[in-house]
């Protein structure tokens, strides 16, 4: 099962998905397209626990962490 | 008519209580949620956490981060406002750099975003991040570093 965990107001929300199954895939692939497009950050963490931005949707990415545009406090 | 306002005063007694009940019940259950979210935070922080920083977050209430670009340290403390600070050499606070996510986020979640802005794009947050002053050491505290 992948993850994509969105950070908001409740601390966060997650989707998971069967990257198995095309339709929760697409569906998958649309919010990452929506929230990236609303300005979310969307970042992946590697087994070793480095992090890297993800600019595109990667279907093999098991958990994919949005945060909300970063501004100046 | 000593009765009927007997009768009304208890009434209004009872209804004042199942108010001030209803109220101490909606407070709770807010305290709750509010607690919950910030629980939810800290443990989304610590999974990405790599298993130095996660120590430190344990140990000091803060973790240090290498800028991707310029290879310096960052501290980032607990909160959500005025919480990053550059390091020097000798791993001294010398430099605040605010810079936060957009929205109302709990603590965890505004740190897990400031780590991966550094570790990732780090020109980039300082580029939107405003500045403030460390207040120097008291001297007694350098001569102890």
């Amino acid at each position: 099962m992948a993850t994509q965990i969105v950070m908001d107001h409740t601390g966060d929300t997650r989707h998971h998905f069967d990257a198995k199954d095309l339709k929760a895939l697409a569906q998958a692939e649309r919010r990452f397209k929506v929230l990236t497009g609303d300005g979310f950050t969307a970042a992946t963490r590697q087994a070793t626990g480095d992090v890297s931005l993800v600019r595109s949707f990667d279907p093999n990415a098991e958990e994919t962490v949005f945060y909300p545009r970063l501004v100046g406090g | 008519m000593t009765v009927w306002l007997t009768v009304a005063a208890s009434s209004v007694g009872r209804a004042v209580r199942h108010v001030f009940r209803a109220l101490r019940t909606a407070q709770s259950r807010r305290r709750a949620w509010f607690e919950n979210r910030a629980i939810r935070g800290m443990f989304l922080l610590r999974q990405w956490l790599s298993p130095q920083q996660r120590q430190q977050l344990e140990c000091f209430n803060y973790f240090e981060v290498v800028g991707c670009d310029s290879g310096k340290s960052y501290r980032i403390q607990q909160g959500v406002c005025q919480n990053v600070f550059e390091l020097d050499g000798d791993g001294r606070p010398r430099m605040g750099w605010c810079f936060v996510p957009q929205g109302n986020l709990v603590p965890g979640d505004v740190m897990l975003a400031q780590k991966i802005a550094l570790e990732t794009d780090e020109w980039g947050a300082l580029a939107i991040a405003k500045q403030f002053l460390v207040p120097p050491l008291p001297p007694f505290a350098l001569a102890a570093a």
